[in-house]
């Protein structure tokens, strides 16, 4: 069983004794004990997830670290964020999902045009199973939980990651006054319903409704 | 489900109200309007709208608060209720309030402020003043120190002021004196240790200082309208 530890909120420590996790290639930054790095092609979800990845965009580079001891992980100093799931589901884009347990299942979804206003593509990956992920923010993520009577809504630059049951919407505002240059910048939001939780983060990608 | 030892989740009712959640993120309690800039808001719940400015509902809003044609199109109004969640970057946030008092500062720094405060633009180009009463939210590059005058301060660390009159430029003696120095006022060219060159600041007030030479990207917004006529400094580049 693999065990996650953080240390600080920059540096994922994971200690095995002979299982293996999945991890974003080429983040880890030092290991002791026996180790080996193996790359998965398309995600280690065999030829279907292969082929889907590359039809989709949401690639994902992807080994398999394997071994006795410890190996800690990193990515350009971005903030790392544990997510335990019990069953349910994470949605996260690729480039944000930096190591998953075994136990794990990872794949790819259609999300729609929401996908293309963040400018991730139309397909986001998807994790689920019972164990633990561990997801990259631009600076450390915000959890907002999402119930009937509370619903949220997100700039698709910030959003990073939601589980439980969710559904979401692309609006957008855009009309006579963004044309003639009068946009309000919150053009694009994404409207999530139903009980879940969305990570954001306090920082926006560069996104196509960014300026609009 | 998540882990019971796993992060903090927020909803409306534990967010904080007009506080940081974290270094890094402001709530803001809407019940009317705040003044935001563009694209400074990464989520929120309940009701919300935002305006641009410039002909619209807000247009008394716009008239009595807001008086810097050039970064107009570089802020909204957010009308209505809920709790909004504002960022920037991932840079340190933090709120300020200003009770009858008068702040300037860099335009890239100045995230949202309440209407109670009027936005105007400074006679220093780039930055932004603020008068009134009522909280305002800032960004900056590391976190915030206030230190008082006389200081002289590099002009890259410089977030703002408050109080104190506007600052001049400050130039070491020795860059000015000897051949080299000759040369580099006839010709521009010449080494620089890269701090010969200061802000001043005198009087009483205070002066916001960030803790890296970092700028933040801000929207070029120096100049006045060129319209303006002579004796405006910065007449002509905007």
């Amino acid at each position: 069983m693999a065990t996650f530890r953080l240390q600080g909120t920059r540096v994922l420590a994971v200690d095995l004794a002979g299982d293996a996790v999945k991890a974003k290639k080429g983040a880890m930054v030092a290991y002791d004990g026996e180790m080996t790095f193996k790359k998965m092609t398309g995600g280690g979800e065999g030829l279907r997830g292969l082929v889907t990845r590359r039809i989709t965009g949401e690639a994902m580079a992807v080994m398999e670290v394997k071994g006795h001891g410890t190996c800690w992980f990193a990515d350009r100093a971005t903030e790392i964020n544990l997510v335990g799931l019990t069953g349910d589901k994470l949605h996260v884009e690729a480039s944000n999902l930096l190591v998953t347990e075994p136990s794990l299942r990872t794949g790819t979804t259609f999300t729609g045009l929401r996908g293309a206003s963040q400018g991730n593509g139309l397909f986001t990956t998807t994790v689920e199973g019972t164990g633990q992920a561990a997801i990259m923010s631009d600076g450390p993520a915000i959890v907002l939980r999402v119930t009937a009577g509370t619903p949220l809504v997100v700039d698709p630059g910030a959003y990073v990651a939601h589980t439980g049951n969710l559904r979401q919407q692309l609006r957008s505002s855009v009309g006579l006054r963004t044309l003639i240059g009068e946009g309000s910048g919150e053009s694009f939001q994404i409207h999530f319903e139903g009980e879940g939780l969305v990570y954001v983060q306090p920082s926006e990608r560069n996104t196509v409704g960014g300026q609009i | 489900m998540t882990h019971p030892e796993g992060p903090v989740v927020h909803d409306p009712y534990t967010l904080p109200a007009n506080d940081n959640v974290n270094p890094y993120a402001f709530c803001v309690d809407l019940d009317g309007q705040w003044f935001l800039q563009k694209g400074k808001m990464i989520a929120y719940y309940g009701q919300v709208d935002f305006h641009a400015i410039g002909h619209g509902p807000l247009d008394h809003l716009v008239a009595a608060n807001f008086h810097s044609p050039l970064h107009a199109s570089a802020w909204v109004v957010a009308q209505g209720r809920g709790k909004m969640l504002l960022a920037d970057r991932a840079y340190d946030i933090n709120s300020y309030d200003l009770d009858d008092g008068n702040l300037t500062i860099r335009s890239g720094n100045l995230l949202a402020f309440q209407p109670g405060l009027a936005l105007k633009q400074s006679i220093i180009p780039g930055f932004l003043t603020l008068i009134g009463t009522g909280k305002f939210v800032a960004a900056s590059n590391g976190a915030v120190h206030f230190v008082e005058p006389p200081i002289r301060v590099d002009p890259q660390a410089l977030v703002g002021w408050a109080d104190c009159p506007s600052p001049c430029h400050h130039y070491d003696h020795a860059y000015m004196r000897g051949i080299l120095g000759g040369i580099r006022a006839l010709t521009g060219i010449g080494g620089a240790s890269g701090e010969e060159h200061q802000f001043e600041f005198t009087g009483a007030g205070q002066v916001l200082l960030q803790s890296t030479e970092e700028l933040m990207a801000a929207a070029d917004t120096g100049g006045v309208p060129g319209s303006a006529g002579p004796g405006v400094p910065g007449a002509g580049l905007g």
